[in-house]
């Protein structure tokens, strides 16, 4: 589960449109080389602090997944000494030595053909802001943990970089530092020493939620909680959650991951409608399936087992896509076998897939579906008899006996899921008519609906962005109108019209 | 290390517990002085670097103590030292040796939560075992408890009853008791629900009840009305739910909604 369901979510930090003309080597006119696009990308960065506007630097680590793919110590090489134009900078010493060397042939080949010597005259001898050395160490640790043997070092240049970023302590530093800690929790992952880095985490997400730092703080408590679930400590993770706000403006991939990993704990603590509405919003602030297809599979995987096991049945059409229909097919069967309310079938489909389940850690979730099977099973049966004896209810269901069977049937009647009765003396069931489907059950069906359509719509207008000083314009216009309309109503006025001037409310929107 | 008088005391502890009858009230008494030699030496809640037969010892007192407060049927005392014994468990699972005393201990408090009906905390409990969950029916400790719970769920209650014998430690025997109790009144709503009425036998039957003046009581507990020269137990007949509308709530919430789309609109 580790690796295929993080990795592929950070996708969703896919470029927007311009980015994506600007990755589509093959198309453009000019290929740009990555070395080329890192620097222009810590010339973002420094962009982004002078003007105090964070965008640019979400834009630049937007790029970071398809960028970190091209990375090598070559380009790595060729950024850093552009980026650092002044020769005996300490920046540039301790940054290149990070970088393992590269073989000569390679670098010489390239040197010519970097475009961007031009642009670095501009910032003169001026040593670059600090941010841009963080996101070059990012790069470099994003780099050093693609490839095993390194991971020493990476693990050595993450406690350097944490030390360096917490000295700093700079807010315009925010967004990359999220960045960076996502890829502190790889090192330690990947060293399987996950539980170690949780004391680190911890006390970081004091300090960021002390500075305010949404981002970083978003980042560490999803670091936190996956820390948590993979050693299964649930109730840790739930405590966590309890004590700590998920800071509202998180971006949506780090809210897919929170709502994802919450969907878990709830899951565990049996309250499925919580776990269901977590999953759902996972789901859909998560990237598109084709972008990160892991994160997709994994909360599918979970959400299909919690509608089993809330008494929905999924739907078939979600078996059938692409992206899902290898990784569930497990999956699918398990609902076949409720869906029918076979004991049987489900106990063999379980046992067969019992592995699978079990690293995605959806095994004891599955356990307990059994009563499902059964209760649906009665409900089968009591949809078609109109009287059964407990025999048969024993036979069809596979039952061990009919003394369970009886008290299967009771629990069901009082559970409210069939209409009842049964009549012991001689042994048998008999069903009840349906209730009709008709009540005030409904109208607050109906009334869940409206109200996630209404906040539906009211995030999307709170998650519109203006841009600075655009509205002076149409206070301007709305000035006039006001003036305009004053006039007129003076003339009605004069005119010996009779009504007030409340002055119009144009301008109340604004 | 750790003062001698407390390797001593440990000593006399374990002495006290696997004497046939245990002495209840002298293990309590050293119970009590040794978490205070605990405290002392630093080791109840093992802080640095403690020597590893240190805390050997340090959770073995602890074990003691957990079984003891059932034995004594002292179940808030078993929570403490059971939470106590979860940094054992769990932080210290790879440098300690694994303890026999482990999972009979784990399955215990499984049960407690089953018999307070705990199902939430159940399975939390369940998922943080640190054993693959295809293998917990493998542990006979761990696979009662299970079973207990699946078998509560479905409603196979006479299982249950079956396997109150089956328990794989003596302490388990203790929660029985509490266990049918709860069992006994699952069952008497289920049948409220699914019977209109019963003969007595059959009813007793049903409740696991060996005589019948047991069922009486029962019966006037959950006001039953019995009628013994027919010989037929009738359950109190609920009346027809009638339907009603939650006026209130209705216009609240079309209140709400026309609010939202002024706003909109």
């Amino acid at each position: 589960m580790a690796d295929v369901e993080m990795k592929p979510i950070d996708e969703a930090k896919k470029p927007s449109d311009e980015e994506t003309k600007k990755e589509d080597e093959s198309k453009a006119p000019k290929p740009v080389s990555p070395a080329a696009e890192i620097k222009s990308n810590v010339a973002l960065i420094e962009r982004a602090v002078s003007s105090l506007e964070p965008r640019f630097t979400h834009r630049v680590l937007r790029t970071l997944t398809a960028l970190r793919k091209k990375l090598d110590e070559r380009v790595l090489r060729e950024a850093i000494e552009s980026v650092y134009t002044h020769p005996d900078s300490q920046t540039k010493k301790t940054l290149l030595a990070w970088v393992p060397a590269a073989s000569a042939g390679e670098q010489s080949m390239d040197v010519d053909s970097t475009p961007a010597s031009a642009p670095a005259q501009k910032h003169g001898q001026q040593e670059p802001v600090p941010e841009g050395e963080i996101y070059l160490r990012l790069l470099i640790l994003h780099y050093l943990l693609a490839t095993p043997n390194t991971h020493k070092q990476a693990m050595e240049l993450a406690h350097e970089t944490v030390q360096r970023m917490q000295s700093l302590n700079r807010r315009s530093m925010d967004p990359i530092a999220a960045k960076v800690w996502y890829a502190v929790e790889r090192t330690y992952e990947l060293g399987g020493q996950l539980a170690d880095a949780r004391p680190l985490f911890l006390s970081a997400q004091r300090t960021a939620s002390l500075r305010h730092d949404d981002e970083t703080q978003a980042s560490l408590i999803n670091r936190l909680l996956r820390s948590y679930i993979n050693y299964n400590l649930y109730d840790q993770a739930d405590k966590l959650v309890s004590k700590t706000s998920f800071p509202a403006s998180a971006g949506n991939p780090q809210f897919a991951r929170y709502h994802y990993y919450l969907g878990r704990i709830k899951a565990v603590q049996l309250n499925y409608t919580a776990a269901h509405t977590n999953l759902q919003q996972a789901i859909r602030r998560a990237p598109l399936a084709k972008t990160a297809p892991g994160f997709y599979q994994a909360v599918h995987k979970l959400s299909v087992v919690v509608d089993l096991l809330m008494g929905e049945i999924p739907e078939r059409s979600l078996f059938r896509q692409p992206v899902l229909e290898k990784a569930l097919s497990g999956y699918f069967e398990i609902v076949k076998a409720v869906r029918m309310g076979s004991l049987s079938q489900f106990q063999s489909t379980l046992s067969k897939h019992a592995a699978a389940f079990e690293a995605d850690k959806t095994y004891t979730l599955i356990v307990r579906l059994r009563q499902n099977v059964i209760k649906t099973g009665i409900r089968r049966l009591s949809l078609s008899y109109a009287r059964i004896s407990l025999r048969d209810i024993c036979v069809k269901l596979h039952l061990d006996s009919e003394e369970d069977a009886e008290y299967i049937v009771g629990k069901a009647i009082r559970d409210g899921v069939i209409e009842g009765r049964i009549v012991h003396e001689k042994g048998w069931m008999e069903c009840g008519s349906q209730k009709s489907g008709y009540g005030p059950e409904v109208s607050e069906v109906f009334t869940r609906r409206i109200q996630y359509c209404l906040e539906l719509h009211n995030q999307s207008v709170k998650a519109m962005r203006y841009p600075l000083n655009a509205h002076r314009k149409e206070l301007a216009a709305a000035e006039n109108a006001r003036e305009r309309e004053k006039e007129l109503a003076k003339d009605i006025y004069e005119g010996g019209g009779d009504f007030e001037d409340d002055g119009p409310d144009i301008g109340e929107g604004f | 290390m750790a003062p001698p008088q407390l390797v001593s005391l440990h000593k006399e502890l374990q002495h006290a517990f696997n004497a046939r009858p245990c002495d209840l009230q002298k293990c309590g008494l050293l119970l009590a002085k040794l978490k205070i030699g605990l405290i002392e030496a630093g080791l109840l809640v093992p802080l640095g670097d403690a020597s590893l037969e240190d805390l050997v010892i340090a959770r073995d007192v602890l074990e003691i103590g957990a079984f003891w407060s059932i034995r004594s049927r002292d179940i808030p005392s078993f929570d403490r030292y059971f939470s106590q014994l979860q940094t054992f468990y769990n932080d210290y699972s790879t440098q300690l040796p694994p303890s026999p005393r482990e999972y009979p201990i784990r399955g215990l408090y499984l049960i407690r939560l089953l018999t307070q009906n705990r199902i939430a905390d159940f399975h939390t409990t369940l998922e943080s075992l640190p054993l693959a969950a295809d293998s917990l029916t493998a542990n006979p400790y761990i696979q009662h408890p299970v079973n207990l719970e699946r078998w509560l769920m479905e409603g196979s209650y006479s299982k249950v009853w079956n396997a109150r014998e089956e328990a794989p430690v003596e302490e388990y025997k203790f929660f029985v008791d509490s266990l049918m109790g709860t069992i006994r009144n699952e069952i008497a709503s289920c049948e409220e629900a699914a019977y209109e009425s019963l003969p007595m036998k059959d009813a007793g039957t049903l409740l696991f009840f060996n005589n019948q003046s047991e069922l009486l009581s029962f019966a006037q507990q959950r006001g039953w009305q019995v009628n013994l020269t027919a010989g037929t137990i009738t359950f109190a007949k609920k009346g027809e739910e009638k339907l009603e509308i939650p006026k209130e709530r209705l216009i609240t919430a079309n209140l709400a909604i026309a609010r939202e789309l002024e706003q909109i609109v």
